[in-house]
């Protein structure tokens, strides 16, 4: 991602609200070639300039997403300390604090360079998570074998594929727009970027991201790890945990899952009621049990209260699935605000012991686990299979095992394939290169998962196995695109065109798989976006295509119209005529947007997009686009000062930035808060337009929280 | 859009973004009455995507030596075919179906017409066309080739 320099960081001023539409004002500086001939690659080459913290911003929810999975299997007893701390269980407890691992991480890539990472994540899950879909999974495999005649291989698809995060992504979306406005309509607070721009898209991608199914074409959610905890108030220690490791391994997980995860193994020393001394002791005898992945951690089990010396509010999780969030948002709605904010609070001690204990097990035992699976497999699997030796031998194999099973029957093909299940044994070469794939993703070695997935996808295609051709094709774009070599068109027509297609139409037409559909393209347009250039367009074009996914008009169809409008925004055009910039179709993407925000009645939304369209459309001799932004305008209650400035006659000339003085505004409130009929929209927003001069110059945008507006034309 | 027959909505876009001269028609083949059939809410897209084409047009009118541009543009089901005169004047036909060849005559049809509007020593570029006769040859050149 080649990011020009030069350009300025965001600037947090009232001007900044420009900056939702930062292809009028950050043009990009394009050194001119001066050859004719290459007009149209230097129209390819301009562009990538976002400011650096949105894309910090949206790198980050993307490296968030794919980590690696640790399920929670612990005792009662731990449940019990932790309860009595005034939260649910342990596993809510420690949660949060996966997502941001304290320190610096590192990892070594497959080249045996170490990489440190500021920001590495985990994400817990609970055990009976990873077991429960499968079980749905069996009732559906179950029907299928019952009418199997027709259904073929692909009837065999886990409903699992299909997570119903996707409907409750939009319901929860809903409810955090419609309380934004809200907000807005009561003046408490400022229709900021933080309400209107991006803030809400990636909210929503991080909804989208945040509940993988657990699905046999792919390994993100399976565990990694699982951390295995007793406290210290069991009585028989060691053998809980042999039984909870038991209990772990019998859980009927789905057969495609490896069990060869680590276990980790905690001790929860309960500070305020048991002896250390004790505790300590126990602990010795669990490394000698366990192995070194041991942790004692001590929790004090009285419960915080705000006014506690050292109480910290309990963090709160940044990947909730949207459905636990939603009941969450509706538990609320019935609680007592009171009694819920108590119980919200730990000691700082027990933060701080939270923190270490998850840093220890990712830094000493997780990563150094997936970094040795990593080269072992990368040893035994990827170099055999790539060496002469394995190609001769895969090649006879296939070759007899065709012929061989042509003349007896189809069921027993020479693949390790399992069409039933529609999955691979864990144990099988191509499932243990997916996971060799997908936990190199997760330690950020882009380069050695690129070549991986690769190479899986010509065996997956072998085998004639959709699904996990179709994820294989879908990683490949997004570790190539995440590699950060530069996109040329070769790589953009042969590569990405050709895959996301695919890809698409084997998750929609073969497995009816919107969800996997949606977040490829989703994940695969936000890094295009940023990649820039032509590469934006592209962009647009697969957003484009997510719409089509999505027919109702809800909020997750006009967030992601609002996108496309963004990514043609990135594509700037050289020069001071914008030429090869795609401004028209951004304005016109955010009319389109808008017109779906109104119909959702999210107007707040609505203005901020006519706000970013309109200096396209402001002085349009178009009269039915004219006609079509003004009812808009009045739909949305959107007030454009650009009126008042030319009834008053000021900035008649255009171009400067007009300041409106505040002395009269108090006057104003007042006349607002007396008047009786008060318009619905009013002392909302006001913004200031520079009228566009006619060869479509840098217009800009300013807007202010309050300003004088009953007495504007309306 | 229109059941079987399609509709067509031309418009001459002058130098400044600004439309010179519209139209809408329908088509005249397989027992068509030659009268659009866009719905309401189609119209005004009709016009939003002829804006939004431009942007394509920038990027296309250097890589052609033609002056008929072909399709440039798609949005959902409609495309956006593109006649650029040397003037920096854009003809645009947002249609339904693809077909090249017709649509290329009816741009040389509309080209000779144009050149003749500026002939008219009254009229400057990028002024709108509002002559009466001229909007009458445009539809009749529609008729014969749409």
């Amino acid at each position: 991602m080649a990011l020009p320099l030069e350009i300025p960081p965001r600037a947090r001023s009232a001007m900044s609200t420009s900056k939702a539409s930062p292809m009028y004002n950050l043009r990009s500086s394009i050194a001119s070639t001066g050859s004719t001939t290459s007009l149209t690659s230097l129209f390819a080459g301009t562009g990538a300039s976002l400011p650096r913290d949105i894309v910090d911003d949206i790198k980050s929810v993307i490296h968030h997403a794919f980590v690696p999975h640790i399920a929670v299997h612990v005792s009662d007893d731990v449940d019990e300390v932790v309860r009595e701390k005034g939260l649910p269980d342990f596993y809510q407890l420690i949660r949060p604090y996966g997502e941001k691992v304290q320190g610096r991480i590192t990892a070594r890539d497959s080249q045996g360079s170490s990489v440190p990472f500021e920001d590495f994540a985990v994400r817990f899950v609970r055990l009976s998570d990873v077991v429960q879909k499968p079980e749905r999974k069996g009732n559906t495999s179950g029907n299928t074998s019952r009418n199997g005649d027709y259904g073929g291989t692909n009837a065999a698809i886990p409903e699992a594929i299909n997570s119903e995060e996707l409907p409750l992504a939009d319901e929860l979306l809903d409810l955090h727009l419609s309380h934004a406005e809200e907000l807005i309509d009561t003046n408490l607070a400022t229709e900021t970027e933080s309400h209107t721009g991006q803030a809400f898209y990636l909210l929503y991608l991080r909804k989208i991201l945040s509940g993988f199914p657990v699905t046999p074409h792919e390994t993100w959610a399976h565990p990694v790890a699982c951390l295995i905890a007793i406290s210290s108030r069991n009585t028989t220690p060691i053998d809980t945990l042999r039984q909870l490791y038991k209990s772990g391994s019998e859980v009927n997980v789905p057969g495609y899952v490896n069990k060869e995860y680590l276990r980790y193994y905690v001790l929860v020393h309960d500070e305020d009621k048991d002896d250390i001394v004790k505790s300590a002791a126990l602990f010795e005898q669990m490394k000698r049990h366990f192995g070194l992945h041991c942790h004692l951690i001590r929790l004090r089990s009285t419960t915080c209260i705000v006014s506690d010396e050292d109480s910290v509010p309990v963090a709160k999780s940044q990947w909730l699935p949207a459905s636990e969030e939603l009941a969450d948002l509706h538990a609320h709605q019935e609680e007592d605000i009171e009694s819920d904010t108590s119980s919200r609070f730990i000691h700082g001690s027990d933060e701080a012991a939270i923190k270490t204990m998850v840093r220890e097990m990712v830094a000493q035992s997780v990563i150094p686990f997936m970094e040795r699976n990593i080269a072992s497999w990368n040893d035994q699997i990827l170099s055999r299979r790539k060496g002469i030796g394995g190609r001769v031998l895969s090649f006879s194999r296939r070759f007899l095992g065709s012929t061989g099973t042509r003349s007896t029957s189809s069921s027993a093909t020479a693949s390790n394939f399992d069409s039933a299940t529609n999955s691979y044994d864990p144990m099988t070469p191509e499932a243990q290169m997916r996971k060799l794939a997908d936990w190199s993703f997760m330690l950020r070695d882009w380069k050695l998962a690129y070549d991986v997935y690769n190479t899986i996808r010509t065996d997956f295609n072998n085998d004639k196995a959709w699904l996990h051709v179709a994820g294989a094709q879908e990683m490949t774009i997004i570790s190539l695109l995440l590699t950060g070599q530069p996109i040329t068109p070769k790589i953009r027509a042969d590569t990405i065109d050709v895959y996301l297609d695919a890809a698409c139409y084997s998750y929609v037409t073969r497995f009816r798989a919107i969800y996997a559909a949606l977040r490829c393209l989703l994940v695969t347009v936000e890094l295009l976006r940023l990649a820039g250039g032509s590469s934006a367009e592209l962009a647009a074009k697969w957003a484009i295509k997510a719409l089509d996914l999505n027919m109702r008009p809800t909020v997750g169809r006009a967030l992601i119209s609002q996108r496309v409008g963004d990514c043609y925004a990135v594509r700037q055009g050289a020069g001071s005529g914008g030429w090869g910039g795609r401004r028209r179709k951004a304005a016109m993407w955010h009319v389109l947007a808008a017109e779906t925000w109104i119909r959702l009645g999210k107007f707040a939304q609505a203005r901020h997009c006519i706000d970013v369209a309109l200096p396209k459309y402001v002085n349009t001799e178009f009269v039915l686009i004219r006609r079509f932004v003004e009812q808009m305008k009045l739909d949305s209650g959107y007030v454009n000062l650009l009126d008042l400035k030319i009834d008053t006659g000021v900035g008649g000339t255009g171009g400067e930035v007009v300041e409106v003085e505040n002395g009269d505004e108090e006057d104003v409130l007042e006349d607002e808060d007396s008047g009786v009929e008060k318009p619905r929209f009013d002392g909302k927003r006001r913004s200031i337009l520079i009228p566009q001069t006619p060869n479509g110059d840098a217009p800009g945008i300013m807007t202010m929280d309050e300003s004088p507006g009953t007495n504007g034309p309306l | 859009m229109a059941g079987s027959s399609t509709s067509y909505y031309f418009v001459i876009i002058g130098t400044k973004d600004n439309p010179l001269y519209e139209a809408e028609f329908g088509s005249f083949k397989q027992g068509g009455d030659g009268i659009a059939k866009f719905r309401e809410e189609q119209r005004h897209m009709n016009q939003f995507i002829a804006h939004s084409s431009l942007d394509c047009i920038e990027d296309q009118q250097w890589a052609s030596k033609e002056m008929y541009l072909k399709t440039v543009d798609k949005f959902n089901n409609t495309w956006v075919s593109c006649f650029l005169t040397g003037g920096n004047i854009k003809f645009l036909l947002v249609h339904d179906t693809r077909s090249d060849e017709p649509i290329r005559q009816f741009f040389a049809d509309v080209y000779d017409l144009y050149c003749k509007t500026l002939m008219n020593p009254f009229y400057e570029v990028n002024m709108a066309i509002r002559s009466q006769t001229f909007d009458q040859k445009i539809k009749a050149a529609a008729k014969k080739y749409l």
